[in-house]
């Protein structure tokens, strides 16, 4: 596109032309917002780093941010290998949880005896502690994909249900009577107000869902795996080899982040359509 | 008493009393009248005297606990789809544009057509909203958002509008301005009306006819004729019947309610 172009394109809605220009207070405002965090991320690694080689730290101890950098870039493939079951495992986990949550929300909200019958049920079920529970999974699932998947789910389709619930429920209620005075039918109602008012809520749900997603996977490889990067850190862990347990977590936050920046990517054009 | 074929709603003996946690709530005691087609009648009446209620019950939105509402004849038994309604808020869907949210009633009922949309125009230009049909309701005034909701009560061509308070979360200026531009859309769409409202000079300024109802018991005090001829224009507030009329309902509205204790 021609610069040309890109002005025209943007001269019918001013809006747009608001959010391409760039000024220097805004600069200064998201370098500040990007830089302060980094910089403080940064300060502490270095700490690390410096305290490590001050006091000359064993390495089965505490590894130096520089030899775990090290060790991640030396096993890559090894490590990616181990990434995939548990990035594969906690999107499975996730996506049956958005189903899932969103369906049973629906289900409570729709229906007064599954709202009675069942929401204080949900809510009690919270109180567990669910971690208590995972072995059980193993018991009755066995020691593949599903039983952690399953749990994986277990812990977190929970914020989906009541993010979305809250949402469904938050349409006014005057509106809710025009629908009625209108003829609507309660599938057109879902539709075209209840959920539409409901994506803010449901994607804070979700952004909950995955992080909790990936801890149910990892308690699981915890528990009983023969691969996934929860297995290599409890393996590694057997072995006293420290970098490999600290090379395995920068995996996961960066798979954990990813995952965390797709949810928000699916918000951001989410909400271009059906944002205030 | 008016022949049968010029009531457009009736409301005989009509009680409502609400089931709550702390017990019953009794929401209208008794309330009959007849309203004519084509009248625009103001029901008057301080907060919590039932007013709401007794729209909700004529829209068939709640059921009378005793009475009956008759609208063009029939029984309401269950919500009306000929009612046009506005509420104090505009309920405009904010992720829908001006125009999307004037053919909501529409979409909601099935497909909208060329018809429709040729008439969400023409209300739109009647309430001078057409040049913002793209825009979001965020990026509307509170006056732009409530005629956008006027424009979409009058949609579907009913044949009764049903007002519950729709300009008293604005300032007085709009208010005024909102109150100038419905006498001026009802004169070219006459409609039976029905407009709540605790605001004595809007009742009067806008309606043919004015209910005053009266807290604990909650009934029709008052059932007066609004002297003034149509089209009317802000100048009638100026004259001696309008101020007269408006002391006799202030009067008669405090005579009723019962002093804060």
């Amino acid at each position: 596109m021609t610069t040309t172009e890109m002005t025209q394109a943007s001269l019918p809605n001013a809006r747009i032309g608001l959010a391409w220009r760039i000024d220097g207070e805004t600069v200064r405002r998201n370098a500040r917002l990007i830089l302060l965090p980094t910089l403080t991320a940064a300060a502490v690694i270095g700490l690390w780093e410096a305290l490590v080689w001050i006091y000359q730290i064993p390495n089965a101890l505490l590894p130096a941010p520089s030899a775990v950098a090290l060790r991640v870039v030396d096993t890559l493939p090894f490590l990616a290998a181990h990434a995939v079951p548990t990035t594969l495992e906690t999107i499975a986990g996730f996506l049956i949880s958005l189903v899932l949550g969103i369906g049973l929300a629906v289900l409570i909200c729709a229906s007064r005896l599954a709202r009675e019958a069942l929401y204080p049920n949900v809510v009690f079920f919270q109180l567990i502690p669910k971690i208590a529970l995972a072995p059980l999974f193993i018991v009755w699932l066995g020691i593949g994909s599903e039983s952690r998947v399953t749990f994986s789910v277990f812990i977190s389709f929970f914020p989906v249900v009541v993010a979305t619930l809250t949402g469904l429920t938050a349409v006014d209620r005057d509106l809710l009577r025009l629908c009625r005075a209108v003829g609507a039918t309660g599938s057109k109602i879902y539709l075209k107000v209840r959920f539409p008012t409901a994506v803010p809520y449901i994607f804070s749900g979700l952004k909950i869902a995955i992080t909790f997603a990936m801890i149910g996977v990892i308690v699981g490889e915890f528990i009983t795996a023969q691969s996934g990067l929860g297995y290599l850190i409890l393996f590694a862990a057997s072995q006293a080899e420290m970098s490999l347990i600290f090379a395995s977590i920068a995996l996961l936050c960066v798979i954990g982040l990813a995952l965390y920046g797709l949810v928000v990517l699916a918000e951001i054009i989410t909400l271009k359509r059906y944002g205030s | 008493m008016l022949e049968d074929a010029f009531k457009a709603i009736t409301a005989t003996s009509v009680r409502k009393v609400y089931d709550t946690v702390s017990g019953q709530v009794e929401a209208v005691a008794e309330a009959s009248f007849e309203i004519a087609r084509g009248e625009f009648v103001a029901i008057l009446g301080p907060s919590g005297c039932g007013k709401s209620t007794l729209m909700l019950m004529i829209a068939g939105l709640e059921l009378p606990t005793a009475g009956a509402i008759t609208v063009e004849g029939a029984t309401v038994s269950q919500p009306q789809t000929d009612a046009g309604m506005m509420f104090q808020d505009p309920t405009l869907l904010p992720w829908r544009n001006v125009l999307e949210n004037v053919l909501f009633p529409v979409d909601m009922r099935g497909a909208v057509g060329s018809d429709a949309r040729a008439r969400a125009e023409r209300l739109l230009q009647m309430v001078d909203l057409w040049t913002f049909r793209d825009k979001r309701p965020r990026e509307l005034s509170g006056g732009m958002r409530q005629r956008v909701a006027l424009a979409r009560a009058l949609i579907n061509d009913p044949r009764i509008l049903l007002m519950d308070e729709p300009f008293s979360a604005l300032d007085a200026i709009t208010r005024d301005e909102m109150g100038l531009a419905l006498a001026r859309i009802w004169d070219t769409e006459p409609k039976t009306a029905i407009f709540i409202t605790h605001s004595i000079r809007e009742a009067i300024f806008l309606s043919d006819r004015i209910l005053v109802m009266g807290r604990r018991p909650s009934t029709i005090v008052e059932d007066l004729r609004v002297p003034f001829k149509r089209p009317r224009d802000p100048s009638v507030e100026a004259e001696p019947e309008f101020n007269d009329l408006y002391l006799y309902l202030k009067n008669s509205i405090h005579r009723t309610t019962p002093s804060v204790q």
